[in-house]
C-alpha cells in the first residue's frame, strides 16, 4: 500500500486531497444553492403585512400559518419534554440493566417509523376513531411521538456521561437514588437535556406529512381549542401552494420556506450555545 | 466547575416557553382575522367566540369557484369562517362522510355502494362545469387539434404511442403532426376529473369499459414514461414542463393552462362532430341531460346526444352530512348553501364566467335547495 | 427517613410509567398498522409481495369479490412491488451518490482542513441537516428535475449510452434519477456529520503512528484511519439509509408518481412506498368495502419492517458502538428525521 518512490506517494497525495476538496464542494454547493434560491425568492416575499394576516385561498399572509406551527410545536413539546426526560432519568438511574435496554431499544426503533406511518395512526385512531376531527391535540400528539424518543436518548446519553464520582458522592451522603438522580444527575446534564429538546424541536418543525391528516388546514388563526378545530402550519404552505399557478401562492410558499429555514437556524444556533456551555 | 447557574437555565427556559405561549396567543387574538368576544361556547362545534368555523376541501377543479366565493361572503357573513383546501374530489368525499370536513366539494356523486353504506349524504350540484383536454406539441398549441373518446383511450391505454399515429392523423386532416412518444399524464390523487374522463373514455369506447371502466382513481394502464401529477395545478405544471404531454384539466383551469402557450383540444362528441367547451356546447349538452336528474341528483352528464353538445360536462358537487353535529352548523351550512345556489348570490355570473362554469338549470337548482333544506342540526 | 424512602419508590414508579411510555406507543402502532393491514394481508396473499398491479378496483361498481372471506370490489388486486422496487433503486442511487461524497468531505474536514475553516464549514453542513424536507422537494422542482431534463440527463446518455440503464430518452425530469439526486443531498449531511464524529474521536496515536513511519497524509487515511473508522462509518451510512427509504415528501414532488410499470432506465418515473401511501390515501377511502385502505395499511407496515431491518442492522454491523456515539447531542442529532 505504501509505494517507495517519494514524488508517486506525494501526487497521490495530492490527487486525494483535490478529490476530497471536489467530494467538500459537491456538498456544500448543492445546499449552498438551496439557501440561495430560498432566499431569492422569499426575501421579497416577505412583508411585514404577512405576519399580521391569514392566508386566504391561494394569497393572504401567512400569521394564521406561523401561529399553528408554534402553537403545535409548544404543545408537543409540552408533552414530550416531562415524559422524556423523566424516562431517561427511569433508564438512566433507576432502572434494572434488562428493563433500560429493553425502554432504550423501543425508542431507537421508535425514531426509524416513517412519519407518514404515525400520522396515519393518529389519523384513524384520534382523528377518526375518537372523533377528534383535526384538531391542535391530535396534531400535538403526533408530533410528540415523533420527538419522544429523541428527547429521551439524547438526555439518556447525556445523564450516562456524568462521571461516576459525583452519584458515588451522593450516595455516601446518603442520599438516596431518586434523590441522586433528581438532585445531582439532573442538575448536571441539563445541557445536554436542553440540546436533545431543541433538536427534537428543529426535527418536528419541518414535518408535513403527519401534519397532513391530523391538523388538517385552517384559514384562520388558531382558536386554542383541542378538538374539532382545525390548524394551520407554515408546511402545508409550500407543500401545497408552489403548486398553485399563482403569483401569491407561490410568493407565499417561498416566503413559508425562508421563515421555515429561519427558524430552524436560530434553534440550531441556540443548540450549539448549550452545547458549548457544557464544557 | 459548574460555569453556569441551573437555577436561572431552568427559569429562563420556563419564562421563554411561557412568552411564546403568550405571545402566541396574543397574536391569536389581535390579527385582522380573529376576534373573540369572550363568550366561548361549550358545544362540541368548532365554534369560538359566536364564529362558526367551517372546512371544505375536495375538488380541485371547484376550488377556484369557491375562493371566489369565499371572500365576498365572509365579508358579508363575519360571523363564518370558511377554509377552502383544495385536495381532489377523493378527499373531498371521504372528509365530509367522516366529518372531518363539513363541505366536500366533489366533481363526482357518490356510488351506490357508499350512499348503502354511510346513507344521510347529499350530494348537491352548486354549477355545472366541465373538462378540457390540454396538450403541449411543440407547433401545434396554437390550433385545435382534434381528439376522440377511442383516440384518448388508445393513448391512456398504451395502444397509441406516437402524435403522427395513423389514428391521431385520419381526425386531423392536413396537420403536420410530428413523430414523437405522446406523454399522458394523469391523477395521483382520488380526482373527480379522473372521474369524468373515465366516464367519458367508457361511454365512448367499450374497451375501455370493459377492461379499466371508470372512478376516482383507476388502474391506468403502464405506458412507459407515463407521469403522475397532483391535482389540477399539477396538472397543468406537468404539460408546461413536458412537451408532447396531454392532460385532462378542469375548466376552470383553462385560463391558466392557456396562459402558459398550451393547446385545447376539441372532442368527438355522440354526434360525431368536434367541438371546444364554451358556453354553447356545455348548455347544450346540459340541455340533453338535466330533466333526467334524480332527486338524490347522482347522474352523469358525460357523452351527451346532440350535435352541438360538448361530451365532458358534469355537475360540481358540494356533499354533505344530512345530520350536523349541532344546529348552529346546521344553520350556517344551510345559509351558506343557499347562498351559492341563489342566482344573484353565488350563482351570479360574475362568480361563474371566471371559471367558465355555467349555472343550473331552475329545475336542478329546485331540487338542489330541497336537498339543502333537509340538513338539520 | 421513612417519608423519603416512600418518595424514592413513588418517584420511581412514576419515572418508569412514564418511560414505559415509549414501548406502549410502538406497541400501539405497530398494533393498529397491522390491525388495519389485516384484511389486505388475507386478500392479497404472498402476490401482494411480487406482483405489478395496484388497483381498487371497480369502485362504483356493484360486483364485488371475496378472497379468503374479505371483500374488495371487483377486480382489486393488489402489488406492491413497483413501490419496493422503487424505494429501493431510489435509495440506492442516492447512496451511490452520497456515500463517497459524505465520506471524502467527512475526511476532508478533520484531517486536511485547517481547524479555522473545518469549524465553519461543518457546521454549515450539519445545520442544513435541518432543513424541512418540504423545502429539498422545492428545490427539487425547480433546480434538479430541470437540469436532469437538460443538461445531465443528455450528459449520461450520451457518455453512458451503452449501458441499457444510463440509455435515452431523457423524458421529463422528474424520475428515478431527480428523486435520487434529491434524497442523496439529503443524506449527505448526516452521514458526513456522523462519520467526521467517528473520525475525529479516532485516538491520535494511530495517525501519529502513520506519519512517524513517514506516510503522506493519502497514505495514512487509507491505510489506518478508514480501516478504523470502518464500523462507524457503516453505522452512520445505515442512518442516512433510514432516511432515504422512509422519505416522502421530497420524494413525491419529484418522482414522477409511476404506477404500474417498473422503470425502463434512470430517467423514468418511479413510486416509493412512502410517497404513495400519501398520493394513494384519499382516494383509497372512496372504496365502499375499505380493502383500498387496509391495502395501503398492508404498505405502510411493509415499510416498517423494512426500516425497522435496517435500523436494527446498525447495533449489528458496527458492534453498537456506533449508535451510541452518533446518538451524542453533537452533529448527528441535527438531521436524523425522516419525512
Amino acid at each position: 500500500m505504501i509505494s517507495i518512490s517519494g514524488k508517486r506517494r506525494s501526487a497521490g497525495n495530492r490527487v486525494w486531497t483535490l478529490v476530497m476538496l471536489i467530494a467538500l464542494a459537491l456538498c456544500v454547493l448543492p445546499l449552498a444553492d438551496i439557501l440561495w434560491v430560498i432566499a431569492l425568492r422569499g426575501v421579497p416575499a416577505i412583508k411585514l403585512d404577512l405576519f399580521v394576516t391569514s392566508t386566504s385561498g391561494v394569497a393572504g399572509g401567512l400569521a394564521n400559518a406561523i401561529t399553528g406551527t408554534l402553537l403545535i410545536v409548544c404543545a408537543a413539546v409540552a408533552l414530550a419534554a416531562p415524559i422524556g426526560i423523566l424516562g431517561a432519568l427511569f433508564v438512566s438511574e433507576l432502572a434494572d440493566r434488562r428493563t433500560a435496554a429493553l425502554i432504550r431499544y423501543a425508542a431507537d426503533t421508535l425514531t426509524g417509523v416513517p412519519s407518514i406511518v404515525l400520522g396515519y395512526v393518529c389519523y384513524v385512531a384520534l382523528v377518526v376513531t375518537l372523533g377528534w376531527g383535526f384538531s391542535l391535540l391530535a396534531a400535538a400528539i403526533v408530533l410528540m411521538l415523533m420527538m419522544l424518543p429523541y428527547i429521551l436518548r439524547t438526555a439518556d446519553l447525556a445523564m450516562q456521561r456524568i462521571p461516576v464520582e459525583l452519584r458515588q458522592a451522593s450516595y455516601a451522603l446518603g442520599a438516596t437514588r431518586s434523590e441522586t438522580a433528581f438532585g445531582v444527575v439532573l442538575g448536571a446534564s441539563l445541557p445536554g437535556i436542553v440540546t436533545g429538546v431543541l433538536v427534537a424541536i428543529s426535527i418536528s418543525v419541518g414535518e408535513t406529512a403527519p401534519l397532513i391528516y391530523t391538523a388538517g388546514w385552517s384559514n384562520y388563526m388558531p382558536t386554542g381549542k383541542l378538538f374539532h378545530s382545525p390548524v394551520g402550519y407554515l408546511t402545508y404552505v409550500i407543500w401545497t401552494f408552489i403548486n398553485e399557478p399563482f403569483d401569491s401562492a407561490h410568493q407565499l410558499a417561498y416566503a413559508a420556506a425562508l421563515i421555515l429555514i429561519v427558524l430552524v437556524l436560530i434553534i440550531n444556533v441556540l443548540g450549539r450555545l448549550t452545547m458549548r456551555r457544557r464544557d | 466547575m459548574r460555569t453556569y447557574n441551573r437555577r436561572k437555565l431552568v427559569v429562563s427556559a420556563v419564562v421563554l416557553t411561557g412568552l411564546l405561549f403568550a405571545a402566541s396567543s396574543a397574536w391569536a387574538g389581535g390579527t385582522k382575522e380573529a376576534s373573540s368576544n369572550g363568550n366561548g361556547t361549550s358545544s362540541a362545534s368548532s365554534s369560538s367566540g359566536g364564529k362558526i368555523a367551517l372546512l371544505e376541501t375536495g375538488s380541485s377543479l371547484l376550488y377556484p369557484l369557491f375562493n371566489l366565493w369565499v371572500p365576498d361572503y365572509t365579508t358579508k357573513n363575519p360571523n363564518i369562517q370558511l377554509t377552502t383546501q383544495s385536495t381532489g374530489s377523493g378527499t373531498g368525499i371521504a372528509m365530509a362522510t367522516n366529518g372531518s370536513a363539513q363541505i366536500g366539494a366533489s366533481d363526482a356523486y357518490l356510488s351506490d355502494a357508499l350512499m348503502k353504506k354511510t346513507p344521510g349524504m347529499l350530494n348537491v350540484p352548486l354549477a355545472i362545469s366541465a373538462q378540457q383536454i390540454n396538450y403541449n406539441v411543440p407547433g401545434l398549441n396554437t390550433q385545435h387539434l382534434k381528439l376522440s373518446g377511442p383516440v384518448l383511450s388508445g393513448i391512456y391505454g398504451g395502444k397509441i404511442l406516437y402524435w403522427d399515429d395513423p389514428a391521431i392523423a385520419q381526425i386531423n386532416p392536413g396537420v403536420n403532426l410530428p413523430h414523437h412518444a405522446i406523454v399522458p399524464v394523469h391523477r395521483t390523487d382520488g380526482s373527480g376529473d379522473t372521474f369524468i374522463f373515465t366516464q367519458f373514455l367508457s361511454d365512448s369506447t367499450p374497451q375501455w369499459n370493459d377492461s379499466i371502466g371508470a372512478g376516482l382513481t383507476v388502474s391506468w394502464p403502464a405506458v412507459q414514461g407515463g407521469i403522475g401529477a397532483e391535482g389540477n395545478p399539477g396538472m397543468v405544471q406537468a404539460i408546461e414542463q413536458n412537451p408532447y404531454s396531454v392532460a385532462y384539466i378542469g375548466i376552470s383551469w383553462l385560463d391558466q393552462a392557456t396562459k402558459a402557450g398550451m393547446g385545447e383540444a376539441m372532442l368527438q362528441n355522440q354526434a360525431g362532430n368536434f367541438v371546444l367547451p364554451d358556453e354553447t356546447t356545455v348548455k347544450a349538452a346540459a340541455a340533453a341531460m338535466f330533466k333526467k336528474t334524480p332527486q338524490d341528483e347522482r347522474i352523469s352528464l358525460i357523452y351527451a346526444p346532440g350535435a352541438q353538445s360538448y361530451p365532458i360536462i358534469n355537475y360540481e358537487y358540494a356533499i354533505i352530512q344530512t345530520k350536523q353535529p349541532n344546529q348552529a352548523e346546521a344553520t350556517a351550512l344551510k345559509a351558506f348553501l343557499t347562498w351559492a345556489l341563489s342566482a344573484d348570490g353565488g350563482g351570479a355570473a360574475t362568480y361563474l364566467n371566471k371559471v367558465h362554469f355555467q349555472p343550473l338549470p331552475a329545475s336542478v337548482s329546485q331540487l338542489s335547495i330541497d336537498q339543502v333544506n333537509k340538513i338539520t342540526g | 427517613m421513612r417519608f423519603r424512602i416512600i418518595r424514592d419508590s413513588l418517584s420511581r414508579y412514576a419515572c418508569g410509567f412514564l418511560a414505559a411510555s415509549v414501548p406502549l406507543f410502538l406497541a400501539a402502532v405497530l398494533l393498529i398498522v397491522v390491525a388495519s393491514a389485516w384484511p389486505a394481508i388475507m386478500f392479497n396473499g404472498w402476490h401482494f409481495l411480487y406482483t405489478l398491479p395496484w388497483s381498487v378496483g371497480n369502485e362504483y361498481g356493484s360486483a364485488t369479490m371475496t378472497v379468503n372471506g374479505f371483500l374488495a370490489p371487483k377486480g382489486a388486486e393488489y402489488g406492491m412491488l413497483v413501490f419496493f422496487v422503487g424505494t429501493l433503486l431510489t435509495s440506492l442511487i442516492a447512496l451511490i451518490i452520497a456515500v463517497p461524497v459524505s465520506i471524502a468531505a467527512a475526511l476532508f474536514l478533520s484531517e486536511v482542513a485547517p481547524r479555522r475553516i473545518a469549524g465553519p464549514l461543518g457546521t454549515l453542513v450539519e445545520l442544513l441537516a435541518g432543513v424541512p424536507s418540504v423545502v429539498f422537494g422545492l428545490w427539487g422542482i425547480e433546480v434538479v428535475a430541470p437540469a436532469v431534463k437538460n443538461s445531465i440527463g443528455p450528459v449520461l446518455s450520451h457518455l453512458f449510452g451503452f449501458i441499457p440503464a444510463f440509455r435515452g430518452p431523457v423524458g421529463t425530469g422528474v424520475g428515478l434519477l431527480s428523486s435520487g439526486i434529491v434524497l442523496a443531498i439529503m443524506i449527505i449531511p448526516i452521514i458526513t456529520a456522523v462519520s467526521r464524529d467517528v473520525i475525529e474521536n479516532l485516538p491520535d496515536e494511530v495517525r501519529h503512528q502513520g506519519y512517524a513511519l513517514g506516510a503522506t497524509r493519502s497514505e495514512v487515511i487509507g491505510a489506518i484511519i478508514l480501516p478504523y473508522a470502518r464500523n462507524g462509518i457503516i453505522g452512520a451510512v445505515t442512518l442516512g439509509l433510514g432516511r432515504a427509504l422512509g422519505e416522502t415528501m421530497a420524494v413525491l414532488m419529484v418522482s414522477g408518481s409511476a404506477l404500474n410499470y417498473l422503470p425502463g432506465n434512470i430517467y423514468s418515473p418511479v413510486g416509493t412506498m412512502a410517497a404513495n401511501i400519501v398520493a394513494l390515501l384519499d382516494s383509497a377511502m372512496i372504496d365502499p368495502t375499505g380493502m383500498a385502505v387496509h391495502a395501503l395499511a398492508e404498505l405502510a407496515l411493509v415499510l416498517f419492517i423494512l426500516t425497522f431491518i435496517v435500523n436494527a442492522l446498525v447495533p449489528i454491523v458496527a458492534g453498537g458502538v456506533v449508535r451510541i456515539s452518533s446518538m451524542l447531542p453533537t452533529a448527528a442529532e441535527f438531521g436524523g428525521h425522516r419525512e
